[in-house]
C-alpha cells in the first residue's frame, strides 16, 4: 500500500481521490495542551504571537499524529481589528479563550465598517499575524495539511454586536442587517483570500450562529445561505462549510451551499443525526465531524476504551474522514486521543461513501 | 373602561405577537384600574408566554421571536410587578445566574432569568463571564436554592464542572441548572448537575413549563 504524507492525504481526500488509510484531521480550532505544555508557553501568550501560534499548532498535530495544523485558534481576531478590545484572561489558571468583554457598538445603527476597512483588513493588527504564522507553520511543518477558517458574517456580526440585539434585528432591521452581512461577507472573503495566498491548504467556513435552533430554517435560507455561497463561491478550493448546533432540518440547504458554492465537504457537531444527514445528502457527499470533543477526549471518566467505542461509532455513522464536531479542547488526556486516532486509522480500511482507498 | 379580561388578553397577544407598547399600556391602564398586578402578571404575561413556547416547540417560532416577545413581557413585568403585594408575590424562592467565565454570551441565560423573574423568584444575576468563585460566593451569600450557569462554548463549559463542585461540598442541597449549546445530557450528568437545558430555546420550553405549574397553583390557592 502507498503511504502518503498527511498533506497528500488531505489533497487526495478534498480531491475525491482514493487515500491510504482513514483521513485524521480537523478545520477548527486545535491547540493541545500537552504540546503547549512540552514547548513551554503558557495558554494566553499563544494567541497573539505568530510564532507561537505556528509552533504550538504545529507541535499539536505532530505529537497526535494528526493530518493538519490549523490557524488560528479564538474568535475574536477581526473584531479586535475592527476596534474592539479583547480580554486574554492573562491571570486566569484555567484554559480561557480570548473573549470581547465590551463592544464598542451598542447598536446596529452605530456600525460603521468602510470599503477601506474590508479592503485592508489584513493589514490591520491583529489581522496582519495569520498570514506571518501560516508561513512559519508552513515552513516548520511541510509534510502537514495546513488549514485556515473564518467566521461565516452572522456569527461575526455577533463578535462585533451583541447577538441578542442582531437576532431581533432580523425581524425589526432587516434592511440594515442585510447591508450589514453583505459588508461582513466582503470582509470575510478578503480574509479567506489572504490565508490561501498565505498558504493554507484548506479553509473552512463556520457559521454557529445560524443553526435551527437559533434560527428558522426559512431564514437561513433567505438571508443566510446566499451568503455563505457567495464566501465558498469566492475562495479557492479545498473548502468546506461547518455549522455547529442543531443541522438536522437545514443540513440538505448546507449542502446546496456546498454544491453551488463548489466547496468539497460538510461538517456537522455532535447534535446532528449523521446517519439521516448520509441519507438525505447521498454517498456523493463528503460529510466531516459529529464526534464529542469532550466526551471522548477530555472527561475523566472516559476510559481509553470509550474513547475507542467512540470513534469507531463515529466511523459507524459514515462520516469521510475523523474530525472533530467543534474546536478540540486542549485540554485532553493523551491517551485517549492517541487511542483515538489509532483506531480512526486502523478501525475501516476500505472506502468511505465518498472517498476510495488505494 | 376595559375588563380585566380584556386586559389580559391584551398583554397574553401583545407577547405573542411581541407588541411591546400593548404590553405597556395594558400594563398601566391594569395598575390605573387597580386589577390584581399578580392575576395580570400569571393570566396575561405568563399566558402569552406559555403560547410562545408551544409556538416554539412547534417549531414556528425561533430564538429571534422569542427575544422579542421576552421584550414585550419584560415591558409589562416592569410596570406590574411593584404592585404585586408582597403577601401575594413575595419570593417564592432564590436563584444565582449567570454565563460562566470566559463566555459573554448570555441570550439563554436572559431568557431562563426572565422565566425566573416572571415566576416570581428572586433572581441574582452576576452577569457573563462570571468568575468561577463568584458563584459560590453568590450562593453562600443568598442561600439561593439553585444556582443556573450557562456556557454557549466548549471551550467554557469545563469551568461550570469546578463550580459545582465547590457548591456542592459547601453545600449539597443546592439544586444546580446548567444550560448552552455545548451542553448534553451527558455532559449534565458526568458534571454532577441537577437539571440541564441544552439551548437557549430548550431552557424557554422548560422555564415556560415551570411557569405553567406555577400557574395552576395559583389557580388552587
Amino acid at each position: 500500500m502507498t503511504k502518503l504524507t498527511p498533506i497528500e492525504r488531505v489533497k487526495r481526500f478534498f480531491n475525491r481521490e482514493p487515500v491510504d488509510k482513514m483521513p485524521f484531521f480537523t478545520g477548527m480550532g486545535m491547540v493541545l495542551f500537552p504540546a503547549i505544555s512540552k514547548l513551554g508557553y503558557k495558554f494566553p501568550t499563544i494567541h497573539r504571537n505568530a510564532e507561537r501560534l505556528a509552533y504550538s499548532g504545529v507541535e499539536s498535530a505532530r505529537m497526535f499524529n494528526l493530518d493538519s495544523v490549523v490557524i488560528p485558534y479564538d474568535m475574536c481576531w477581526e473584531s479586535e481589528a475592527l476596534g474592539n478590545k479583547i480580554s486574554l484572561y492573562e491571570d486566569s489558571a484555567d484554559i480561557l479563550y480570548p473573549t470581547i468583554p465590551t463592544k464598542k457598538w451598542q447598536e446596529l445603527s452605530q456600525v460603521d465598517i468602510t470599503q477601506h476597512d474590508i479592503d485592508h483588513i489584513m493589514d490591520k493588527y491583529p489581522m496582519n499575524l495569520i498570514p506571518k504564522a501560516i508561513k512559519i507553520a508552513k515552513k516548520e511543518a511541510p509534510e502537514l495539511a495546513l488549514g485556515a477558517w473564518q467566521l461565516g458574517p452572522f456569527t461575526q456580526c455577533g463578535q462585533t454586536i451583541e447577538l441578542d440585539k442582531v437576532l431581533k434585528a432580523v425581524f425589526k432591521e432587516r434592511k440594515r442587517v442585510e447591508d450589514i452581512l453583505d459588508k461582513f461577507s466582503d470582509m470575510i472573503i478578503n480574509i479567506g483570500k489572504a490565508l490561501i495566498d498565505a498558504g493554507a491548504d484548506f479553509i473552512t467556513l463556520r457559521e454557529p450562529g445560524v443553526a435551527a435552533d437559533l434560527l428558522s430554517p426559512k431564514t437561513f435560507k433567505d438571508l443566510i445561505q446566499p451568503r455563505l455561497t457567495r464566501i465558498l463561491k469566492a475562495w479557492r478550493s479545498p473548502k468546506v462549510l461547518h455549522i455547529c448546533g442543531s443541522t438536522d432540518p437545514i443540513a440538505e440547504m448546507m449542502w446546496e451551499v456546498v454544491k453551488d458554492s463548489g466547496a468539497q465537504a460538510i461538517s456537522f457537531d455532535i447534535k446532528n443525526n449523521l446517519l439521516e444527514s448520509r441519507k438525505k445528502l447521498g454517498n456523493d457527499a463528503i460529510i466531516l465531524g459529529n464526534y464529542d470533543v469532550f466526551k471522548l477526549p477530555c472527561a475523566e471518566e472516559t476510559t481509553v476504551e470509550q474513547a475507542i467505542e467512540g470513534i469507531k461509532k463515529n466511523v459507524d455513522s459514515s462520516v469521510d474522514a475523523v474530525w472533530p464536531g467543534c474546536d478540540l479542547w486542549p485540554a485532553i488526556k493523551s491517551e485517549n486521543f492517541k487511542a483515538m486516532e489509532k483506531t480512526a486509522r486502523e478501525y475501516k480500511t476500505g472506502p468511505t461513501p465518498a472517498v476510495g482507498r488505494l | 373602561m376595559a375588563s380585566k379580561k380584556e386586559l389580559q388578553e391584551a398583554l397574553k397577544d401583545g407577547v405573542i405577537n411581541y407588541k411591546e407598547d400593548q404590553v405597556k399600556e395594558a400594563s398601566q391602564t391594569a395598575v390605573d384600574e387597580g386589577y390584581p398586578a399578580l392575576e395580570m402578571i400569571m393570566d396575561g404575561l405568563a399566558a402569552g408566554m406559555e403560547v410562545v413556547g408551544d409556538l416554539y416547540e412547534r417549531h414556528e417560532y425561533f430564538v429571534p421571536e422569542v427575544l422579542m416577545c421576552a421584550d414585550a413581557l419584560y415591558g409589562g413585568l416592569a410596570i406590574l410587578r411593584p404592585h404585586v403585594p408582597k403577601k401575594d408575590g413575595g419570593a417564592i424562592a432564590q436563584v444565582v445566574i449567570g454565563s460562566i467565565q470566559g463566555d459573554v454570551h448570555d441570550i439563554g441565560k436572559n431568557l431562563v432569568k426572565m422565566m425566573f423573574d416572571v415566576a416570581g423568584w428572586q433572581v441574582y444575576d452576576l452577569g457573563r463571564d462570571v468568575p468561577l468563585e463568584k458563584f459560590v460566593e453568590e450562593q453562600l451569600r443568598t442561600d439561593a436554592e439553585v444556582v443556573a450557569m450557562s456556557a454557549m462554548m466548549t471551550t467554557t463549559m469545563l469551568g461550570m464542572r469546578k463550580v459545582i463542585k465547590m457548591i456542592k461540598e459547601k453545600n449539597p442541597n443546592v439544586a444546580i441548572m446548567l444550560g448552552g449549546a455545548p451542553v448534553t445530557q451527558d455532559v449534565a450528568k458526568l458534571f454532577g448537575a441537577d437539571g440541564y437545558a441544552e439551548s437557549a430555546g430548550n431552557a424557554v420550553a422548560e422555564g415556560i413549563k415551570m411557569i405553567s405549574r406555577l400557574r395552576e397553583y395559583e389557580k388552587k390557592k
